[in-house]
């Protein structure tokens, strides 16, 4: 059984290996108005882009939720089925809403490309469910082979190890 | 046999023109030779269309990456320029697959921060430069203007080849006209990187195709700023008060004459070559005449004909020797260079080719102790290797370009 020190040192270092995955070097991220809206609510997706000048971000959304329009100009937007495009030129953020069905739940998905600096990636999966329901629906997105940002998993294991890193300095 | 090989050379010939090369920006979907923003971000919305929507189109990820580049950088336009040849050559893309037959050029690119992964393929010489150009071990390897590997230079599917402007135009035209006969996307530029008379003006255009303007002027500036201090510094000596110098080429007695840009960066240098006139570029002289010239100053050259020292090893002792043998030859203990002990050895690396401001300093300095006291050679070289040319080596330790 680990002591007490050597405890607080494994929990630092699950901080080290995580932390720094979850919250750096991802370009793109994306918050929702709600990860829980009620059925056939309209909720709002917002993506925070920092140091593309001109990309380009692809959003898939979960199979029944739909694209219900964007304050990113006309010409610079794409919709395809589940798939929304955007074109960056500048931008720092684009929001956009989508329109819950009237239950369902899955990843909101997403690709981003920095043409300029020449590199590629995928933002976070974000959850949501109608009325917080999981369903067995699958998400209509791909599952991303690789996040270059920290998953959620990630984010929980982190903090359980600030939890626990907190815990052993009271002692 | 024949058809086989016709069938190999079909192959490359289709293989030779990448997407990248094809004229127009990608993306100006009018055609009128300007991306405008409403066809870049409908570029784009092609693209992402394609490569992530399930769409089907032409631009692939190269393809957008030029368009947002030209839009970003060029303004949306095309870019004009003029190289050392005259040609004036027309960019509608960035330089994303280069070859060099020309190392003076390569190095120059590297001097500017060119991303050296975008140059595909290296003449002969710089690719056996493994200690000065480590990051070329790998790369294709495309012989030397005279006997260029054509079916190498089109197997790596160059958008641009980089060739001499001045010198050897003959086996450069020749390489020029059978890139364009084949490949008529394929960009060819002409520059020499090693005159004194145009390189400043080289290394500004070079830095406006890269899109390294900055970095340019800087460079421009470092290198400016010696061969300006040296031109400064022998401006005011009258003609008959030069340093008389023996300048000896690799092989015994042989020197240079006024075309030979070693005798030209001696009179930059404030040097009088009492050998210049001839018409001949590297004159056999009788070495009776050369006592009789008594030269004040002998610099004897060492490199790829005398090979000794530069990049490829630290070695004083081989440079020491070599002048040694200088010093015992018949009748020269009568000549004032050895009289004073004036004899150094140089190394063509530092003083024929991209380089050649650190060697003139050198020369300055060895012609006019007094004038260029406050010159340092050695530290110029340093600051070249380390800030411009990006690579570890210190000449503390590693190499041996002069003696002494």
């Amino acid at each position: 059984m680990m002591g007490l020190p050597a405890n607080r040192l494994f929990c630092l270092v699950l901080l080290f290996l995580f932390v720094p995955a979850a919250v750096c070097g991802a370009p793109v991220t994306r918050t929702l108005s709600t990860a829980e809206p009620g059925a056939g609510e309209v909720f709002t997706v917002s993506l925070s882009i920092d140091g593309i000048a001109l990309g380009g971000v692809v959003e898939t959304l979960p199979a029944g939720y739909a694209f219900a329009g964007t304050d990113h100009p006309d010409d610079r937007v794409l919709v395809r089925g589940e798939k929304i495009g955007f074109a960056v030129m500048n931008d720092t953020r684009i929001t956009y809403s989508v329109t819950a069905p009237a239950s369902g739940s899955g990843d909101i998905t997403g690709t981003w490309e920095d043409f300029l600096g020449e590199s590629h990636g995928q933002i976070a999966p974000s959850h949501v469910a109608v009325d917080g329901i999981e369903t067995a629906v699958a998400s209509g997105g791909e599952s991303p082979a690789a996040q270059q940002a920290g998953s959620p998993l990630a984010v929980v294991a982190a903090a359980a190890a600030l939890l626990i890193a907190g815990r052993g300095g009271r002692r | 046999m024949n058809r086989r090989l016709l069938l190999v050379l079909a192959l490359l010939l289709l293989l030779a023109v990448p997407a990248s090369a094809a004229e127009g920006i990608p993306g100006d979907a009018d055609g009128d030779g300007v991306l405008a923003r409403a066809e870049y971000a409908s570029a784009v919305l092609a693209y992402l269309d394609t490569a992530c929507m399930g769409g089907t189109g032409d631009l692939d990820r190269d393809d957008i990456r030029d368009a947002a580049w030209v839009y970003a950088r060029w303004d949306g336009k095309p870019r004009e320029v003029v190289d050392s040849s005259g040609q004036t050559v027309t960019l509608y893309r960035p330089l994303r697959r280069v070859v060099t037959f020309s190392g003076e050029s390569l190095e120059t690119l590297r001097s500017l921060g060119f991303d050296m992964d975008r140059v595909v393929a290296v003449d002969k010489y710089s690719h056996e430069k493994s200690i000065f150009f480590p990051e070329c071990r790998e790369k294709a390897n495309v012989g030397s203007i005279w006997s260029p590997d054509m079916e190498k230079v089109l197997s790596v599917r160059p958008d641009t080849v980089i060739l001499y402007a001045t010198i050897s135009t003959a086996a450069c035209d020749d390489i020029q006209r059978r890139l364009e006969a084949s490949s008529p996307g394929i960009r060819v530029l002409r520059f020499d990187c090693f005159k004194p008379a145009t390189y400043a003006g080289e290394i500004r255009t070079i830095a406006s195709i890269i899109d390294e303007t900055e970095r340019g002027e800087e460079f421009a500036s470092f290198y400016g700023s010696t061969m300006d201090r040296i031109r400064d510094g022998t401006a005011d000596i009258p003609d008959d008060e030069k340093t008389r110098v023996y300048f000896e080429y690799w092989f015994d007695y042989t020197t240079v004459a006024a075309s030979a840009g070693y005798n030209e960066k001696t009179e930059l240098a404030g040097g009088k070559n009492p050998f210049a006139t001839g018409t001949t570029e590297y004159p056999v002289v009788d070495p009776e005449a050369i006592i009789v010239a008594d030269p004040e100053v002998v610099v004897k050259l060492a490199g790829q004909g005398l090979a000794a020292g530069g990049y490829a090893g630290h070695d004083p002792e081989a440079l020491a020797a070599i002048r040694s043998t200088l010093f015992e030859r018949p009748g020269w203990s009568r000549i004032s260079a050895v009289e004073d002990g004036r004899v150094y050895v140089i190394h063509s690396d530092i003083l024929g080719g991209a380089q050649h401001f650190i060697g003139t300093a050198y020369l300055a300095k060895w012609f006019y102790p007094d004038r260029f006291a406050d010159l340092d050679p050695h530290a110029v070289h340093q600051r070249y290797l380390t800030e411009f040319q990006g690579i570890d080596f210190d000449l503390a330790s590693q190499g041996t370009f002069v003696y002494p």
